[in-house]
């Protein structure tokens, strides 16, 4: 009898991932710049950014300077980046790729809902996996639990919540096994989240989170990471990044957004980074050149980001091959090198231990990166 | 093209469900039946332990609705299984009434194309709900689930999103208490099927070409034989060899979804499967010579005997109860009804009571139907569902979703929440006339002796004051999960 699909309340040291979807196809080449790249600046007179505002990484790439808080992080090797990162999917529609991505290829439900129940010891408990917003991301598809939260009050037991716990407490006393283990579990887990309250809370290490759904949401992922509830896998989307038009005015400020987000929680969390990891994914990445409306349309591969969990970082994994037009896939675009299963699969055997990926990326030959050390 | 097709069926949508708004009050206004409520006072099992009409009301029903149990002790056990063993014979006008309303379920396989996968998928969910807690013909939708989850189909995975509601209808309800050759034939050429686990792209045009094994494999090792049935992977090479042709036509035209066989892409050459030799020749009546051939296997009969055993009598069935299932099966060359008929006169049935722990889908389906709950299963439902890691249609490997207890104990929390929301109304759609229910079953102790199916102990009763919350607490106490 496996007992370990329960949460558990009592400090436990479950690894969790948190994916931020940064939704409408994110401009990875003006968010890691190849800034010692003559043929960015070519395709990109406008919209390029200029090497001198940017931050240097290394001596290939820097970052936007909307990004630059992420550049401590990359610079203490707790953040790597993936650069030419990107799904094999060439449809350039952000549903399908979206789609495509989340799902893990071809299977039935998404990547994420799939690992939480197929993975050594799985499957989670209540409060496995949680999505910050008012739906569940397809990547949760098929998950065992998926709780879709907006504020800790969706935790709470009813009006009655003591007196309720209290006779539950008294209720399952006499229940031996796995029903018994589960109430007597579940009912520690709830103790702690009844005591969570986001207006209250101080974050640790001065942490500052902006004022913004993403910075809410993360803060209310620290909150529950920290009361160790089982939380596994967190998911939570930033969108708008589709810049045909005018990109650095609608980008810009989400970079800020993410950049100051996720620099928070990472400061927020600290020590408990070794078992949290943050990944940070896009369906897709823009064209190389730019168009006549200070944007770029729909490209191929962008960037990903790594943060936490033991990640072997201030490195971007890639291989770069420049952007002059025969290293582009037709009509101009930066080719995908980094297959993003290649980027998810290490950390999620890093997570569960888990070797057989045959149900969570199914039909597809990895190559996980070697991402940890 | 694609978006503007999305567009189109956008605006369609929005306007039919206009009209279905529209729809709903002119129903109501000419006074068609709403879904049964509670009627008047009824009956309650007071005993000190479950009794067998109880018992037997739990397994082949989704939970006892108010006055189930004094049409069943006076009808009898038997009669009350036969009933239920003939759905056509049910009167269920009702619950009809309110799922014809979600008009997706109707629309002929072409037409599902015309509707956006959310909303396909929202309304088989809400047919499916909707069936649980008011259908009359229970046993019926208990078997549809069953079968539902013996021929899973992730409606997530490409075009089963549009063809998974022709399945529900034209496979799995169709068939689900006819015949198992029947269904299964019906299952191997559902073009949901034939999506989901690649038959459709199963061919051998050239001699270069090998044939996609992955839905042979699972016919033998989920659909009939079992893993440890005794084929052999060369059975599985041969059976799909066997299938190859069997398509669903996907180009942008006329009859797309529909299922086609391609000569051109059949394999025709002579097979051996478990044994039997197929001649060279049969074209698209060699999938006909597999259904036999499989379902006549003596492992089938002992595969299906033993999850419909481990899904109305325990987690662990006997074997003496399997090998009478098993029998029956064979005998009546696989008519689900006399395999039920089996299955419910064994000893080993009728023994166990509260042996079963209830997957959240239960869970709730029986919460409702105890309580008499006026509900529309709409998303305030469904997040519950998700919660706890049950919404139909969705679980993603063939597999289907797990029948063991022990698979579901991380969903105690939502079923706590699930009963503090019922009892305090707050989940939208969803109604409990509490002082009636108090009113009808004659007080306190009977509605809580109804909910449990007996008497309550010490504990119980004094768990129920302790809470603040009524009877209703006992939706939350280890007794109501299980049946």
């Amino acid at each position: 009898m496996q007992h370990t699909g329960f949460i558990n309340g009592d400090g436990d040291t479950k690894n969790a991932l948190v994916v931020i979807f940064l939704r409408g196809g994110a401009d990875g080449l003006n968010m890691v710049v190849p800034i010692e790249d003559d043929a960015y600046y070519s395709a990109r007179p406008l919209v390029g950014i200029s090497k001198s505002a940017t931050v240097p990484l290394d001596g290939m790439f820097a970052l936007n300077p909307q990004l630059a808080p992420l550049a401590n992080l990359y610079r203490s090797g707790d953040l790597a980046i993936v650069h030419c990162a990107g799904s094999e999917d060439q449809t350039r529609s952000h549903f399908e790729a979206q789609d495509a991505m989340e799902h893990g290829g071809t299977g039935g439900g998404g990547w994420l809902g799939r690992y939480l129940r197929y993975r050594p010891n799985g499957p989670g408990g209540p409060l496995a996996a949680v999505a910050i917003g008012s739906a569940a991301p397809e990547a949760l598809r098929g998950a065992p639990a998926t709780v879709v939260m907006n504020s800790f009050a969706d935790f709470a037991l009813g009006e009655k919540a003591p007196a309720s716990m209290s006779a539950l407490g008294k209720l399952y006393a006499p229940e031996s096994g796995a029903l018994g283990v589960a109430a007597r579990s579940t009912l520690s887990a709830l103790g702690k989240i009844n005591q969570l309250n986001a207006n209250s809370y101080t974050p640790s290490n001065d942490a500052k989170y902006p004022q913004s759904q993403l910075g809410d949401g993360l803060c209310n992922i620290a909150q529950l990471l920290k009361a160790k509830v089982g939380l596994e896998a967190a998911c939570l989307d930033l969108g708008g990044w589709d810049s045909h038009f005018a990109s650095a005015t609608l980008i810009d400020p989400l970079m800020k957004d993410l950049a100051d987000s996720v620099s928070a929680f990472h400061c927020d969390m600290n020590g408990a980074m070794r078992n949290t990891t943050v990944v940070v994914m896009t369906e897709f990445g823009r064209r190389v050149y730019e168009n006549a409306s200070l944007g770029t349309d729909h490209g191929r591969a962008s960037a990903m980001f790594v943060l936490g969990g033991g990640v072997r970082g201030g490195k971007v994994y890639c291989d770069w091959k420049g952007l002059a037009m025969d290293k582009l896939e037709a009509p101009g675009d930066l080719p995908v090198q980094n297959n993003y299963r290649d980027v998810l699969a290490p950390i999620l055997a890093r997570h569960s231990g888990m070797n057989d990926y045959s149900r969570v990326f199914p039909e597809y030959a990895l190559t996980p990166l070697e991402l940890h050390a | 093209m694609r978006i503007s097709r999305r567009n189109f069926i956008q605006a369609a949508s929005a306007l039919s469900a206009a009209a279905l708004t529209g729809c709903d009050q002119t129903v109501r206004f000419l006074g068609v039946p709403q879904a049964p409520g509670l009627a008047g006072p009824f009956e309650v099992a007071a005993t000190s332990t479950v009794d067998p009409v109880t018992h037997v009301l739990r397994r082949l029903t989704f939970g006892p609705r108010p006055g189930d149990y004094a049409r069943v002790a006076a009808m009898g056990i038997d009669a009350f299984m036969e009933e239920q063993l003939n759905p056509d014979a049910i009167d269920d006008y009702a619950c009809d009434s309110l799922v014809r309303r979600n008009e997706t379920l109707a629309a002929p396989l072409g037409e599902l194309f015309e509707y956006k996968q959310d909303l396909l998928l929202r309304e088989l969910t809400r047919a499916t709900v909707q069936r649980a807690v008011y259908s009359n013909r229970q046993l019926y939708e208990v078997m549809v689930e069953f079968w539902s989850d013996h021929f899973n189909i992730a409606q997530s995975k490409g075009d089963c999103a549009w063809l998974k509601t022709a399945d529900d209808r034209d496979v799995i309800r169709k068939h689900a208490l006819g015949n198992f050759s029947e269904l299964l034939r019906a299952s191997a050429l559902s073009p949901a099927m034939l999506w989901y686990l690649d038959g459709r792209a199963n061919k051998k045009s050239n001699d270069s070409e090998k044939a996609n094994e992955n839905y042979a494999r699972e016919l033998l090792e989920l659909h009939t034989l079992g893993v440890h049935g005794g084929y052999t992977q060369r059975d599985v090479m041969e059976t799909a060899r066997c299938l190859t042709g069997w398509t669903v036509r996907s180009e942008q035209k006329f009859f797309k979804g529909r299922l086609e066989f391609r000569e051109d892409w059949h394999d025709d050459g002579e097979k051996t499967v478990l044994g039997q030799m197929i001649p060279a020749g049969g074209r698209e009546t060699d999938i006909d010579r597999v259904i036999e051939i499989v379902t006549a296997h003596p492992s089938t009969a002992q595969y299906l005997a033993w999850k419909l055993c481990r899904r109305f009598i325990a987690d662990d069935p006997q074997q003496s109860a399997v090998d009478a299932v098993a029998a029956a099966f064979t005998a009546s060359k696989g008519d689900i009804k006399t395999t039920l008929r089996a299955l419910f006169a064994t000893e080993e049935f009728r023994a166990s009571t509260d042996a079963k722990f209830k997957r959240p889908l239960r869970y709730v389906a029986s919460a409702l139907r105890a309580t008499a709950a006026e509900c529309d299963p709409n998303d305030a439902l469904y997040q519950y569902l998700l919660r706890m890691g049950h919404t139909p249609f969705q679980y993603p490997t063939p597999d289907g979703y797990p029948e063991e207890a022990e698979h579901w104990m991380g969903s105690m929390l939502w079923r706590w929440h699930f009963t503090a929301a019922l009892a305090e109304s707050r989940i939208e759609g969803t109604q409990v006339d509490w002082k009636k229910l108090d009113e009808y079953a004659g007080g306190e102790r009977m509605v809580v002796a109804h909910l449990l199916g007996r008497d309550a102990s010490e504990l119980e009763t004094q768990c129920c004051t302790e809470s603040g919350a009524g009877p209703v607490f006992m939706l939350a106490s280890p007794s109501f999960q299980r049946f």
